[in-house]
């Protein structure tokens, strides 16, 4: 009778033991499954960076040299609508021959310097950013029309080009993030360059030292503010 | 079939006109611009007047448009062989400040502890009075005066006149002292004479351009693409020798980063190895060249009243090459952090005989604790090569404003300078009397305070007046954790002239409304020995008045009008007829103002209707008569010296308690203190405020994140400021990069006042630093 009663205390203690370690460590687990997110309270910065802002620079002569082929122009709208919004990466527009390859194979052949394309009688855009070839990643083709269901998308509104001078006459300011495109010739020069956009001085290969970022599609930081006045 | 044929034709003769046409923009890409530019501003009755740029010392030529009286564009100018018609972002938007809320558009007086709308008359009455009883309480080397290399010619010339001729004191200094001191001493130890001997169109020749410790890109943006467009045309190379990886070290062939402070140690090892590879211009050397040395261990300036006189020794060639044993490129190697292989390369550029070379600088050899030294080892490498003086062989010394040659050294707005020569010099002095018609005994033969001295004895009591003018002290000394105090005090009555509010109006007794740049005529000297001209253009608000008739008016006031008998209207003119007088001759004569009304600019010496652009060049200098190539007519026996000058150690270097270097200096966007800048919407919205610039693996350890606020502090003081990583410049490690536009982050207060005791000018490049997450 001792004896099983022994066994029994010992199965309820250990029935208890279980329960309180179990509740520990749900409690616990609970806990780590809370990652808190800081949320950064300062602006955050909207000075862009300088990477690749001299590349393609070394082809800045030939883009001056080079005739404007008046009957394959992109237009600004044509570029836009390739876009799901101003800013989205665009689609690919064309049918891709292989499902399998990726980036440097296959796209980069085209995209890395541009040129004409007889198939589809255009001339194929510079990718700004040919370090990262896992194209498909984010550019996905087009390969249905219409949606799956309705849904409503108030896109961003684009900029528009003629429009960006602060004085008249003087350099446009850039309108548009240059996060991922921080190379501006690739876009604005050469003859896959929509038309409103091409520069007309490719040559000067130094672009922000006459344009500068105006980003009001990040923040409106307003005008300049002294901390301390005596006013 | 048919139509693509005839598409085809057109296509092609169209191709052959738009190579021909854009092959001669090319050619001369800028006068192409100006008028592209031209297109896109809508026709009226639009009136271009022309002048210099008002933002930085390389003197952009620029046209304003000026429309029923107010100024509405800005371009290039096509005329201006500076820049050819093309500008930079600051330049194209120049005027849009003028259109600022804030301006000071009436003179202010404070009493009891507001400021009062005070007519101008009345200021300037209090301005006189106050400076006229100090003087009669305290002395005359109680007043001081504090201007600036962005006074134009006029201004510098009545301030100096009315300082150093009527009230008889050398207590006037400028901001160039904190940018071009150590230039002009380079200049004058070297060569006796200030001012860099070649110019611009050097840029046109030259094979390699080596920058030292220039972020050209950003601070000369418009000689920077000059380089650009000679490096894609001809294939000259960009060689960036720097302590920060900045957008000009993007766009260079070769990015070569050193240890702060170890520039010297690098500049020897080029010497020595020049010398020991056979590299020497040996006919060049011997026949113009002598060699010195001077004293060492001169400390830092860091104690009040610090004084030091260097004294110069010759010596030979053999002791000179015994020096540089100890600088062979394996042993600065080691505390430069620059390869064996580096140095050899650098050393090879110079050394090669074919190469046509120009050495740039500006701050990072300037602000330095050993900045005249520096400038000396530079030349050193051009005199033992004899790569100098000649269409693309040559080093260029650039200036950061405006007129800091035209004014500041030219004029002479320094303690120990007059229009011409210094105050040391009996005959100088004679000079001045002479044309101000002033007794000779009341110019004083002693330098008083320079700039980090003069806000010493402010803060001290020593100064008990102080009238300051086109200049932002407050933001822009060393150390201003000191100086602001020091200014604050009742011992001292603070008289600022400026055009908007800023930190240090907002510790002046008296603040006067300045006109700005184009309210005003004026002159400005650039860079490359450039005088430019400019007519008013457009009226300015209120009661604003140009700084040098403010001046006028207050010596009239204070009893000195005979010696200031210029008339409100063209004051410009007489007063830079007169100024002419003092350079008269081969070696520094200036263009006639009729002629500097016609064209953009004119290079001095200006001798018989003609510019000189190389000077000591027998070829192009007329004043050269030794009957040699060539004449460095500066020093009496017509020789340029070569200086031994070793490697010393910073002021201040990391420690454990201050790990970090910490260097200053610009942005693009922004002027200097960005008074007049940061009142530009297009330019504050690309920059709006100033940040910490980190290496990645430091921000690593030390767990910062991008925008992140940190506190950078000192023994002097702590500024609290975002991070930034990886965005317009990466330090190197050890190191954090701080630009001084903001006044709402006042870097200087975490800055040292070391300075080069041989120039004076401070360090700002260089001090110990912690880092805390703020």
């Amino acid at each position: 009778m001792k004896k099983r009663l022994g066994i029994i205390s010992l199965f309820i203690i250990l029935f208890i033991a279980f329960i309180a370690v179990w509740n520990f460590s749900y409690q616990i687990g609970k806990e780590e499954a809370y990652i808190p997110f800081e949320r950064s309270t300062e602006v955050s910065s909207i000075i862009p960076s300088e990477k690749g802002v001299f590349e393609r620079s070394e082809h800045a002569l030939d883009y001056a040299n080079m005739p404007v082929d008046e009957n394959h122009q992109r237009s600004l709208k044509h570029y836009y609508d390739n876009r799901a919004y101003h800013g989205a990466p665009p689609s690919i527009p064309h049918p891709i021959k292989d499902e399998m390859t990726i980036g440097a194979n296959t796209c980069l052949k085209c995209h890395e310097n541009g040129g004409f394309t007889e198939k589809f009688n255009a001339y194929a855009p510079v990718v700004p950013h040919p370090e990262l070839v896992n194209c498909r990643q984010c550019h996905v083709p087009t390969n249905a029309s219409g949606v799956f269901r309705p849904f409503e998308h108030r896109s961003v509104v684009a900029p528009k080009a003629g429009i960006n001078n602060a004085l008249a006459g003087s350099p446009p300011i850039i309108p548009h993030q240059i996060q991922m495109h921080e190379n501006c010739l690739s876009c604005h020069a050469g003859p896959s360059a929509p038309k409103e956009i091409r520069v007309t001085h490719p040559e000067r290969i130094n672009c922000r030292q006459c344009h500068v970022p105006n980003n009001k599609e990040m923040t409106d930081i307003g005008t300049f503010k002294r901390a301390i006045s005596n006013e | 079939m048919y139509t693509s044929l005839t598409n085809r034709r057109s296509f092609i003769k169209k191709m052959a006109a738009a190579a021909a046409m854009t092959a001669a923009a090319t050619m001369f890409p800028g006068i192409v611009f100006a008028k592209e530019q031209e297109a896109g501003i809508p026709s009226g009755n639009l009136d271009w007047k022309k002048g210099p740029c008002r933002f930085c010392g390389v003197g952009c030529g620029i046209l304003v448009g000026v429309e029923n009286g107010k100024a509405v564009a800005v371009k290039g100018d096509p005329n201006s062989s500076v820049n050819k018609g093309l500008l930079c972002v600051k330049g194209y938007h120049q005027t849009m400040c003028i259109q600022a809320k804030d301006r000071l558009e009436h003179a202010l007086v404070k009493k009891n502890g507001t400021y009062v709308k005070t007519p101008l008359n009345e200021a300037l009455d209090l301005v006189a009075s106050k400076m006229k009883e100090t003087i009669e309480k305290h002395g005359k080397d109680s007043v001081a005066m504090y201007t600036s290399g962005q006074s134009t010619i006029p201004e510098g010339y009545v301030a100096s006149k009315l300082m150093k001729g009527a009230i008889g004191t050398n207590n006037l200094d400028c901001n160039a002292r904190l940018c071009m001191a150590s230039a002009v001493a380079g200049f004058l130890t070297t060569f006796g004479a200030d001012e860099p001997m070649g110019c611009y169109e050097d840029f046109d020749y030259a094979d390699y351009y080596v920058t030292w410790g220039n972020n050209m890109a950003e601070m000369h943006p418009v000689l920077f693409s000059r380089m650009l467009e000679q490096k894609n045309k001809r294939g000259s190379k960009i060689i960036d020798f720097a302590t920060r990886t900045s957008r000009s070290s993007a766009a260079s062939d070769k990015s070569i980063l050193f240890e702060p402070q170890t520039d010297l140690a690098v500049g020897n090892a080029i010497c020595y190895e020049i010398i020991k590879n056979g590299w020497v211009n040996k006919t060049f050397v011997e026949k113009h060249c002598n060699l010195s040395k001077g004293l060492t261990n001169m400390g830092y300036g860091l104690e009040d009243n610090y004084s030091f006189t260097d004294k110069p020794e010759k010596i030979n060639f053999e002791e000179y090459k015994a020096f540089l044993e100890d600088y062979t490129p394996e042993k600065v190697a080691k505390i430069s952090r620059v390869s064996v292989k580096d140095i050899k390369y650098l050393a090879s550029i110079f050394g090669d005989p074919n190469k046509k070379v120009m050495s740039l600088w500006c701050m990072g050899v300037n602000q330095h604790t050993r900045g005249t030294w520096m400038n000396n080892i530079i030349y050193n490498i051009h005199l033992l090569t004899g790569k100098i003086s000649q269409p693309g062989n040559g080093p260029f010394s650039l200036t950061g404003q405006p007129s800091a040659c035209g004014t500041a050294r030219e004029v002479g707005t320094f303690t120990h300078k007059l229009p011409k020569g210094v105050v040391m010099n009996p005959e100088h002095r004679e000079l001045a009397a002479k044309i101000w018609k002033v007794p000779v005994e009341r110019i004083p033969a002693k330098p008083t305070y320079h700039t980090t001295e003069m806000f010493r004895a402010v803060d001290r009591g020593d100064i008990k007046f102080i009238w300051t003018q086109v200049v932002n002290p407050l933001v822009s000394l060393p150390r201003t954790s000191r100086f602001r105090p020091g200014m604050e005090k009742d011992s001292c009555f603070v008289v600022v002239s400026d055009v908007f509010p800023t930190p240090t109006t907002d510790v002046a007794d008296v603040i006067l409304p300045a006109s700005w740049h184009i309210e005003k005529s004026g002159l400005y000297g650039n860079s490359e020995r450039r005088t430019q001209h400019w007519d008013k253009m457009i009226e300015g608000p209120g009661e604003t008045t140009p700084d040098a008739w403010m001046t006028i008016q207050v010596a009239k006031r204070m009893g000195y009008g005979d010696l200031f008998p210029y008339s409100e209207e063209n004051h410009v003119e007489e007063i830079y007829n007169e100024y002419r007088q003092f350079h008269e001759g081969k070696k520094h004569g200036m263009a006639p103002l009729e002629v500097l009304k016609k064209e953009s600019g004119v290079i001095w010496p200006y001798v018989d209707g003609k510019s000189t652009q190389w000077r000591f060049n027998a070829k192009f200098d007329p004043a050269c008569s030794n009957g040699e190539d060539f004449h460095f007519y500066g020093k009496p026996d017509g020789k340029a010296v070569i200086w031994q000058r070793p490697y010393e150690p910073a002021a201040e270097s990391p420690d454990e308690e201050y790990p970090f270097w910490l260097n200053t200096g610009r942005v693009i966007e922004h002027w200097h203190t960005g008074s007049m800048t940061r009142r530009i919407s297009v330019l504050h919205k690309a920059m709006p405020h100033s940040y910490v610039e980190f290496h990645p693996k430091d921000a690593k350890a030390l767990g910062i994140r991008n925008g992140e606020k940190v506190k950078v502090s000192s023994r002097r003081g702590s500024c609290v400021l975002p991070a930034s990583i990886n965005e317009r410049g990466l330090p190197t490690q050890g190191q954090v990069f701080v630009p001084f536009f903001d006044e709402n982050m006042l870097i200087n207060d975490v800055t040292l006042d070391a300075f080069c005791p041989i120039s004076k000018e401070p360090d700002f490049k260089k001090c110990a630093v912690k880092i805390e997450k703020a």
